[in-house]
């Protein structure tokens, strides 16, 4: 590996790190006193820290730093987190993701903030000491120096990784007194050594004040990569002790290496520490813990989206190879074929299914961005505002939440802008001050709904129908129902704020916001009421490759049906059909409206005297689409249409079948929504 | 690099649309096919002719006579669909296009190409690179790029009725 690809994977982990950071704070902000929210706070920044300075991002190390000494601080209970320093944080925050894009600093701007940032927590830290130099030097009192003994054997290939041991050792030695004691008698002969190995280990006495956690830190990226035990062995400083340093010397010397008994005994023998056998009892339970800790860390492990659409590309072909598969082995009829092919189909239904789990992630990974925005834009809009999430553990294809940020974020800019008052406009109209707004999200059926909810202003209606009279987009004698004034929101152009401000209402951005959403399949609707608020619903598939679906045939032509959308099968005569005017039949005794297809789709040839009815759910309800003849179940990979297809409307993709045809996908939803516009004209 | 070299090859593939002959650039060309059962997308434009199968991916069909004002194909033994990468608001889409027949790869130099004539042709001048004449034929050099990203239907010829 390079070192590019080093830093690559730095910076990966740093946005990962920062995205924590922002997480923690977000929290912190909650609950200010929370040590473990402020120790979150604080690892992230070290590994930062750390990270930044091992792989050349000089400028994020050092501003790291700054950071991480005044969270110290807080840590440490020699400061509390106030406003102050939570808005910093923030700010340094979104600094450190610019850092990461431009190490450098080459663009000016950049440079000016962070000259201006650093001097702004430097100020904070310093202006810390003058109130607070008290308690420090009561806390770094002699009494509370303790000794460990450390055993680090770095794994024989550390050098790959880029870690320099003696940076580790180094880094120790800042911490207090340090004796070190170097090991090389795992060092081969000379003709058998490979330079890129490293074979010395090391046993380390080190007094210091700080606790095993920071010490464990030292170690934070090596962790995996080596024998590491840490062990408190007296309750002072020991290495000052000149006899006792003289005597492990010589064992050093003498045996391979010393060990944590010898020392002990060494250390009874001399009578350096009373409480030698309080920390031996408590030493075994220790070492259970941090395996258990071991255990639960390689629970999830990370894979590129690289790999993962791979992964996603090459299960759609086993899907179609399959369906092809077992077309040929009926037409065998060989029972043992049979047989096989039947295992193999349930085996890659499995592997189908399991792929997808694997590529779902919950809404909660768009959250942090979210919240941001609510956070940073209320307070600049100098409004109230709380942000919710509701159901944020459902999952959706990860394709779909990278599109899907962009689209919520603008939509969150406008509730923010457009619909939320002012504290004072609220209180007038007896609301609460603090404004309110929820994402919600929820499963139903194979879709996934998600609703962005405020308590604010709401849209007049008559002020949008003026707008887009005004506009050209409708005409004055147009009588438009409510739900298709909303509907307006979204034309291209279009925009309602009286003032353009940079926020939002520059007219572009819901067209976009729609047209997003169009493209994963979804569709997306407005219901407001003036004064109470707005509700924007997003409604979405759940994946987008691969789709259960009913195989039916029109005229020569064959279609796929969405499984999910399917509730039940008639046998319909197509007189019965064709004698009723107003596309009502009834069925066990309930009516259903329904389309015949091999019309709607515009085929011209002549009707088969038996049809099949399929009742599928719609928004409203059931309704009925006609078909000649219904084949089966079917796997469909869904494939798009292309870019020249793309205003077709009544499909949402083809798939091709196990004879190598290919067969289009009824949108059943878009289509019914269609075809009753049509008929409302018509009557 | 890649599309360096193209551009040096001054190799056409040149084409049957009723008595006409045309070529397009070998860069454009990906495959030539014979011709398969078409699934027809109901609602589009009827030159839109549907979409087939391409070793796994859906390719979308497109009848050039009926683009180019002419009747619809009739399919012979002759009729191929010819594949081809054009590219279509800065992305690069593969489409197939029926043709009559499919004649031959004709070497055409540069200067070979004249410009096309801007009056008394029935097409329109923008959607041909040049005519070139070959063994005392004339071959229309088309822009593929142009043919098939654009919405509207390339001929002309009638055009003095709409006026």
């Amino acid at each position: 590996m390079s070192i590019d690809k080093f830093k690559d994977k730095f910076k990966e982990e740093a946005s990962d790190n920062i995205n924590d950071l922002e997480n923690a704070l977000l929290e912190l902000e909650k609950n200010t006193t929370n040590k473990d929210l402020i120790e979150r706070v604080f690892r992230a920044m070290h590994s930062l820290k750390g990270g930044g300075a091992m792989f050349g991002f000089t400028a994020l190390s050092e501003f790291t730093h700054n950071l991480e000494t005044l969270y110290d601080k807080v840590r440490n209970g020699l400061k509390v987190i106030d406003r102050k320093i939570l808005d910093i944080t923030f700010e340094a925050a979104d600094h450190m993701k610019s850092l990461l894009a431009d190490e450098l600093m080459t663009n000016n701007e950049i440079k000016t903030k962070h000259k201006q940032l650093a001097a702004n927590i430097e100020s904070l830290i310093s202006d810390d000491t003058q109130t607070d130099v008290i308690p420090k030097s009561g806390s770094s009192s002699e009494s509370s120096i303790k000794t460990y003994y450390i055993y680090f054997e770095p794994n024989p290939d550390i050098f790959a990784n880029g870690t320099n041991p003696l940076y580790l050792i180094d880094e120790l030695n800042s911490l207090g007194n340090c004796k070190v004691f170097a090991h090389f008698n795992k060092i081969p002969p000379i003709d058998e050594i490979d330079i890129n190995k490293c074979y010395t280990y090391w046993e380390i006495l080190l007094a210091t004040s700080t606790d095993e956690n920071s010490i464990a830190d030292v170690f934070i990226f090596v962790e995996d990569q080596c024998k590491l035990e840490i062990d408190e062995v007296a309750d002072n400083d020991i290495t000052i002790h000149a006899d006792f340093i003289h005597a492990i010397t010589r064992l050093a010397i003498e045996k391979k290496d010393v060990g944590i008994v010898e020392i002990k005994n060494l250390i009874k023998k001399l009578k350096l520490n009373a409480n030698v056998a309080l920390a031996e009892l408590n030493e075994p339970e220790k070492r259970i813990e941090s395996s258990k800790v071991k255990e639960t860390t390689i629970s999830s492990i990370r894979v590129s989206s690289i790999k993962l659409d791979q992964m996603m590309n090459l299960v759609s072909e086993l899907v179609t190879t399959q369906a092809r598969l077992t077309l040929f082995a009926e037409k065998t009829n060989n029972t043992e074929l049979n047989a096989i092919v039947e295992n193999m189909q349930k085996l890659s239904r499995q592997i189908r299914d399991n792929a997808f789990d694997i590529v779902l992630i919950p809404i909660e990974t768009m959250l942090i961005r979210f919240q941001r925005l609510v956070r940073d834009l209320s307070q600049e809009l100098k409004k109230n505002v709380v942000f919710e999430a509701i159901g944020a553990e459902t999952e959706l294809d990860k394709t779909i939440i990278e599109t899907l940020t962009d689209p919520i974020l603008h939509i969150l800019r406008n509730c923010l802008d457009h619909g939320i008052e002012l504290p004072e406009v609220r209180k007038k109209l007896g609301k609460p001050e603090q404004g309110k707004i929820i994402l919600k999200s929820f499963y139903s059926g194979t879709n996934v709904h998600i609703q962005i909810i405020d308590d604010g202003a709401g849209i007049d209606p008559e002020k949008i129908r003026k707008k887009a009279i005004q506009k050209g987009i409708i005409s004055e004698n147009d009588e438009l129902s409510d739900t298709e004034i909303f509907d307006l929101v979204f034309m291209p152009g279009f925009s309602t704020a009286e003032n353009v401000t940079d926020v939002s209402g520059r007219g572009v951005g819901m067209d976009v916001v729609k047209r997003n959403i169009n493209e994963l399949r979804g569709d997306v609707v407005v219901d407001s009421e003036i004064n109470k608020g707005t509700t924007l619903t997003i409604r979405l598939p759940l994946t987008l490759s691969i789709i259960d679906g009913l195989l039916v045939r029109i005229d020569n032509d064959l279609y796929v049906i969405p499984l999910s959308v399917v509730n039940k099968i008639h046998v319909v005569d197509h007189d019965s059909i064709s004698s009723k005017f107003n596309n009502l039949i009834v069925l066990d005794g309930v009516q259903y409206s329904f389309f015949v297809l091999r019309n709607e789709l515009g085929y011209k040839s002549e009707p088969p005297k038996t049809e099949r009815l399929i009742l599928v759910s719609y928004e409203t309800g059931l309704v009925g689409l006609v078909v000649d003849e219904v084949f089966g179940e079917n796997q469909a990979v869904l494939k798009s249409l292309g870019k020249l297809y793309k205003n077709q409307a009544l499909i949402s993709g083809a798939t091709i079948l196990g004879d190598g045809t290919v067969a289009l996908v009824l949108d059943t939803n878009k289509m019914i929504k269609k075809f009753s516009k049509n008929s409302e004209i018509i009557n | 690099m890649k599309n360096d070299s193209l551009i040096k090859i001054n190799s056409y593939l040149s084409f049957k649309l009723g008595d006409d002959e045309f070529a397009a650039h070998v860069g454009k060309v990906l495959n030539i096919l014979e011709l398969v059962k078409i699934t027809p997308v109901p609602k589009s434009p009827e030159y839109m002719k549907g979409v087939i199968n391409l070793r796994g991916a859906v390719l979308p069909i497109i009848d050039t006579r009926m683009k180019f004002g002419m009747s619809p194909t009739q399919f012979t033994q002759n009729t191929c669909i010819v594949v081809m990468e054009i590219l279509m608001e800065k992305d690069t889409i593969q489409l197939g296009a029926l043709v009559d027949s499919v004649l031959s790869v004709v070497e055409i130099e540069d200067d070979q190409i004249q410009p096309p004539p801007s009056l008394g042709s029935k097409y329109k001048s923008e959607f041909i690179l040049g005519v070139a004449k070959v063994e005392e034929k004339f071959i229309m050099i088309l822009d593929m790029d142009k043919v098939f990203s654009s919405d509207e239907l390339i001929l002309v010829m009638d055009s003095t009725e709409d006026l």
